[in-house]
C-alpha cells in the first residue's frame, strides 16, 4: 500500500540517530541469525507450523478414513509412512496431528503467559500480602510434578483435548508468574519508573507501557521452551488416554495405540515418535537460541 | 571444624560403599539359591494369571480368577466334561431322576476325606446346601440366589429339600422342575466344602479353605502368589500328577507372556491375540486354545432415544463389519456372532440369517425412523482386555468409523472397569460394548440371564423387555425335554434377532500359552479348570 506509506508523516528520528541507537530486537535478531543451531530450530518449527496450516492440502488421505483390510501395511509409495491397525494412512495422521500438538502448545502457553504475567506483575508491583498470597499459590502448584498435576486436573475435568489444554496451561502458570514477578521487582526500582511516578503516571499505565515491555524478552524465551514442554505433556496425556479422544490423530495417542505392535509394525510407533521428537527439539533449539540472543545476561 | 566434617563425610561415603557392595553380593547369592531350587522343582507348576483371587471359598465368590484356584481345592457333586459342559460324575458316582423331574437321588463316592481330616458324606452335602439356602444373604451367596431362584422361603426357590437318606445317598426334592439343574450343580461355586472347617474358621474359611480336591491349600500372599500342594490322600488313584501348583499374579498380559518366555511361569492365561506369533515362534512354548463359550457384543440401551426405535437398532446392525473386526483385533481367533449365545450351546438357532454389512439398507432404515441425517450418540467401551474382547477401545473406534458413514457421530466414553460395570448396569450408557462367558453351558444362562425382563438392573444391561420372549424363556426353564427346550430357545432367538437389542459381535477363542513341558492341560470353556490331570514332562 504505497499511498499510505507516502501519506504517513515522517515522525521517524533522523537517520544518524537510527544508526546509533540499534533497537534491542534488531540486535537480538542479528545475534540469533549467527547462531546456526538456533536457525535449524527455527527451520524445524516453521516446517511443522506450515504442515499444520496446510494439512488438508498436503495430506494424501483423511486422518480418520479406516480401511480395516489394509491393516499394518509397511511403508510404500502409496502409504509413505505405512498404515496403522485400522488401515489408516500414518503420514496423513502425523500431518493432521501437528495441528493438535502445535495448537495445544501455542494455546496452552498463551493461556499461561496471560494469566501468569497478570498475576506475576500484580504480585511484583504491589508486593506485601498480595505478593504473599500469589507467590504461595505458585509454590503450591510447583510443588507437584507437572505431569502428575496435569493428570489430576484432567481427572477432575474429564478426559478431552480441551481439558488437557487447560491442564497444561494451569501447570505452566507459575513459571511465567514467577518470571514476571522477578522482572517487575527489578524494573520497578529503575529510574525511569520513578520518573514516571514523579510526573504522576497511573499504575496501570506504568505497568503496561514501561514494566511489561521491559519484561517481554524473557517471556518469549521461556514461552518457546514452554511450548516444547507443553507438546510433550500433551503427548503424555494422550498416551495415557486423558487427552485427545479417538479418532483424533494425536501423536501421543498414536504411540499408545500402537505400542503393542512395536515388533510387528515398527512404523506405527516410529513416525509419531519422530514427529514428537522433532517438534520438541525444534522448539528447544529455537528457545536456546533466543535466550542467547535476547537475554542481556548472556551477552559478554 | 571443616576438616572434621569432611572426614566424617568421607567416612560415611566409604561405609555406604562398603555396605552397597555387601548387599549386592548377598542378593546375588540369594538369586543363585533360588535358581538352584527351581531346577529341582520336580512337579510344581507355576500358573500366571491376570488378577488375584477375591476369596477361596467358592460359594461366596463370583469371579473367574478365584475359581481358577478353588477348582483345585474343591470338587462338585457332578462335573463338566474336560472341554464341554456335558455332565460327568464327580463326588456323586451316579444319580437317578424321578419321572416328574422333581426328585434327584445321588449315590456318593465313599471313603473320601476333606483336607482337614473329616469325612465327606451325605451329611456334609446337606450341611453345605443348608448353609446357602438358609442364609438369605444375596450379597454373600449371589450365585446360589441367581441359579436357584432365591433362598429358602422365596417364591421362586427351586430346591425344596436336601435330605441324607444314608451316609452315601442324598436326595434333592425340587419345588418345580429345573432343566439345567445338574448343569448348575456342576458350577465350581457349588463345590462341597468341609462343614467342620466352615464352622471352625467362620469368615476366615475363605482364607483357609478345606475341600476334597486334588490339591490342598498351603499359603496365600495377597496380590502375589497362592500355593497349593498335592493331596496325598486324594480319592482317585494316581492323581494328581503334580506335586503342587503356584498361582502367580502378573497383571499385564505382555509382562505375563515375557515371564513365560523367560521360563519363570509354566502356564498363563490371557494371551493377547497379537502376541500369538511370539508364542508360535518360540520353540519352548505352546498355545492352548479355550473352546468358545462366550459372546462379545455391542448393545443399545433400548430405553434411551433413539435406540427405542427398532429401525435404528437394525440399521446399526447392518453397519458393523464383523469379519473385519475379527481379522484386525482378534487375529482371526474368533467367529462372527449372530445370536446372543455361542453355537456350542444346545438350543443355538443356526437358521437365523445375520444382518449383512450393507450401508444402503442402513440408510433406508434410518430414513424410515426419520433419522436420515444421522445423530449424535455416546458409545461406551470397556477399559480393560476381556476374554471376549481383547481391546474394547479399538473395536469401538472401528464401530465409530462405520457409523460415520451414515452421519452418526459416536463419542467414545470409558470409565475404570468397576465403575463402567456399575454405570452400565444402572442404565447410564446409551450404547455400550459388553460380553459374557457362560457359567454352565446352558442356553438359559445366556438368554434368560442377559435378555429377560426379570434381569433388568442385574445382567440385562440393554434393559430389553419383551413379554413374548419372557414367556418362552420361563417355559423353557421348567421343561425337561431337550428338543422342546431347544425349540423354545430357537423361537426366542428369532424374536431377539428381529428386535436387535444387541449387535452380537463375536464368539472369541481365548488363547493361553504354556511351556512345552506342560502335558494334559485342557482349558475349559467356562474359564476355569481342574489341573488334576496335568503333568510336567521334559
Amino acid at each position: 500500500m504505497p499511498e499510505i506509506a507516502t501519506n504517513t508523516p515522517p515522525i521517524l528520528p533522523p537517520k544518524e540517530a537510527e544508526e546509533k541507537v540499534i533497537s534491542p530486537w534488531k540486535e537480538g535478531w542479528k545475534s540469533f541469525r549467527k547462531n546456526k543451531v538456533a536457525i535449524v530450530g527455527l527451520g524445524i518449527v516453521s516446517f511443522f507450523i506450515l504442515i499444520a496450516i496446510f494439512a488438508p492440502v498436503i495430506a494424501p488421505y483423511s486422518f480418520d478414513g479406516q480401511k480395516l483390510s489394509d491393516k499394518h501395511l509397511a511403508p510404500s509409495a502409496e502409504h509413505w509412512f505405512g498404515t496403522d491397525e485400522f488401515g489408516r494412512d500414518i503420514l496423513s495422521r502425523v500431518i493432521y496431528g501437528s495441528r493438535i500438538s502445535i495448537g495445544v502448545g501455542f494455546l496452552s502457553v498463551a493461556g499461561s503467559v496471560v494469566v501468569g504475567s497478570f498475576l506475576g506483575i500484580i504480585a511484583g508491583y504491589y508486593g506485601r500480602w498480595i505478593d504473599t498470597i500469589i507467590s504461595r499459590i505458585f509454590d503450591i502448584i510447583l510443588a507437584f510434578p507437572s505431569i502428575l498435576l496435569a493428570i489430576a486436573v484432567v481427572a477432575v475435568l474429564g478426559p478431552s483435548l480441551r481439558n488437557a489444554l487447560i491442564a497444561i496451561a494451569i501447570v505452566n502458570v507459575p513459571i511465567f508468574g514467577r518470571l514476571l514477578r522477578s522482572r517487575v521487582l527489578t524494573v520497578k526500582e529503575e529510574e525511569y519508573v520513578t520518573a514516571a511516578k514523579a510526573i504522576g503516571m497511573g499504575d496501570g499505565r506504568i505497568l503496561l507501557h514501561h514494566v511489561l515491555p521491559n519484561s517481554l524478552a524473557p517471556i518469549i524465551v521461556q514461552g518457546t521452551l514452554a511450548i516444547a514442554t507443553a507438546i510433550i505433556e500433551c503427548a503424555a496425556l494422550g498416551f495415557l488416554g486423558l487427552g485427545a479422544q479417538p479418532p483424533a490423530p494425536e501423536w501421543g495417542k498414536m504411540l499408545a495405540d500402537s505400542r503393542a505392535f512395536i515388533i510387528q509394525a515398527p512404523w506405527t510407533v516410529l513416525f509419531p515418535g519422530l514427529a514428537i521428537m522433532l517438534t520438541v527439539l525444534g522448539f528447544n533449539l529455537m528457545g536456546d537460541g533466543l535466550r542467547d540472543a535476547l537475554d542481556p545476561r548472556m551477552k559478554n | 571444624m571443616k576438616k572434621t566434617l569432611a572426614l566424617l563425610l568421607t567416612g560415611i561415603l566409604a561405609l555406604s560403599l562398603a555396605l552397597a557392595g555387601c548387599s549386592s553380593s548377598t542378593s546375588k547369592e540369594k538369586d543363585d539359591g533360588k535358581g538352584g531350587s527351581s531346577e529341582a522343582k520336580g512337579g510344581v507348576l507355576i500358573y500366571g494369571k491376570g488378577g488375584d483371587a477375591v476369596g477361596l471359598d467358592p460359594a461366596i465368590v463370583t469371579d473367574g480368577e478365584s475359581f481358577i484356584v478353588t477348582q483345585q481345592i474343591f470338587e462338585t457333586l457332578v462335573k463338566y466334561g474336560e472341554d464341554d459342559t456335558e455332565i460327568k460324575p464327580g463326588l456323586a458316582k451316579s444319580w437317578e431322576v424321578s419321572d416328574d423331574a422333581k426328585t434327584y437321588t445321588f449315590k456318593l463316592e465313599t471313603g473320601i476325606k476333606f483336607h482337614d481330616g473329616t469325612d465327606f458324606n451325605a451329611d456334609a452335602v446337606v450341611k453345605n446346601f443348608q448353609r446357602w439356602a438358609k442364609s438369605k444373604d444375596e450379597g454373600k451367596f449371589a450365585y446360589y440366589a441367581s441359579m436357584f431362584g432365591g433362598f429358602e422361603g422365596d417364591e421362586g426357590h427351586v430346591i425344596k429339600e436336601v435330605k441324607a437318606i444314608d451316609a452315601s445317598t442324598v436326595e434333592f426334592t425340587l419345588n418345580r422342575p429345573q432343566a439345567p439343574f445338574l448343569k448348575n450343580l456342576a458350577m465350581p461355586t457349588f463345590a462341597i466344602a468341609s462343614p467342620d472347617g466352615i464352622e471352625k474358621e467362620g469368615d476366615d474359611f475363605t482364607k483357609n479353605p478345606s475341600g476334597t480336591g486334588p490339591f490342598k491349600f498351603k499359603s496365600w500372599k495377597p496380590g502375589d502368589t497362592i500355593e497349593v500342594v498335592k493331596n496325598d490322600d486324594y480319592w482317585q488313584d494316581g492323581l494328581p500328577k503334580l506335586d503342587g501348583v503356584t498361582f502367580k499374579v502378573i497383571k499385564d498380559n505382555s509382562a505375563r507372556l515375557n515371564a513365560a518366555i523367560k521360563g519363570e511361569i509354566d502356564l498363563m492365561d490371557g494371551l493377547n491375540p497379537s502376541d500369538i506369533s511370539k508364542v508360535t515362534g518360540d520353540e519352548k512354548l505352546q498355545i492352548f486354545e479355550r473352546a468358545s463359550m462366550n459372546v462379545g457384543y455391542f448393545a443399545f440401551n433400548v430405553e434411551k432415544a433413539p435406540f427405542d426405535k427398532k429401525e435404528v437398532r437394525q440399521a446399526i446392525s447392518h453397519l458393523i463389519n464383523k469379519k473385519e473386526i475379527i481379522d484386525n483385533f482378534y487375529e482371526g481367533t474368533a467367529e462372527p456372532a449372530k445370536n446372543p449365545m455361542p453355537p456350542s450351546v444346545s438350543g443355538y438357532n443356526d437358521k437365523i440369517e445375520d444382518y449383512d454389512y450393507d450401508v444402503e439398507k442402513a440408510k433406508e432404515l434410518l430414513k424410515k425412523a426419520g433419522l436420515e441425517d444421522g445423530f449424535k450418540m455416546d458409545l461406551w467401551a470397556m477399559p480393560v482386555p476381556r476374554p471376549y474382547m481383547p481391546d474394547g477401545q479399538k473395536v469401538a473406534e472401528a464401530i465409530q468409523a462405520s457409523l460415520k458413514q451414515v452421519g452418526i457421530e459416536a463419542n467414545i466414553v470409558s470409565y475404570e472397569w468397576a465403575a463402567y460395570l456399575e454405570k452400565v448396569q444402572a442404565g447410564e450408557a446409551q450404547s455400550f460394548m459388553m460380553g459374557w462367558t457362560g457359567d454352565n453351558g446352558d442356553a438359559d444362562n445366556f438368554l434368560y440371564t442377559l435378555l429377560d425382563k426379570d434381569n433388568i438392573g442385574s445382567n440385562n444391561y440393554a434393559r430389553y423387555a419383551n413379554d413374548e420372549v419372557h414367556e418362552l424363556l420361563i417355559e423353557a426353564q421348567s421343561t425337561a425335554d431337550e428338543a422342546k427346550r431347544n425349540e423354545l430357545y430357537g423361537k426366542a432367538q428369532e424374536i431377539i434377532h428381529d428386535e436387535a437389542p444387541w449387535v452380537p459381535l463375536v464368539h472369541s477363542l481365548p488363547q493361553l500359552a504354556g511351556s512345552k513341558t506342560v502335558k494334559g492341560f485342557v482349558p475349559h470353556p467356562t474359564g476355569s479348570q481342574s489341573l488334576v490331570n496335568v503333568s510336567l514332562e521334559n
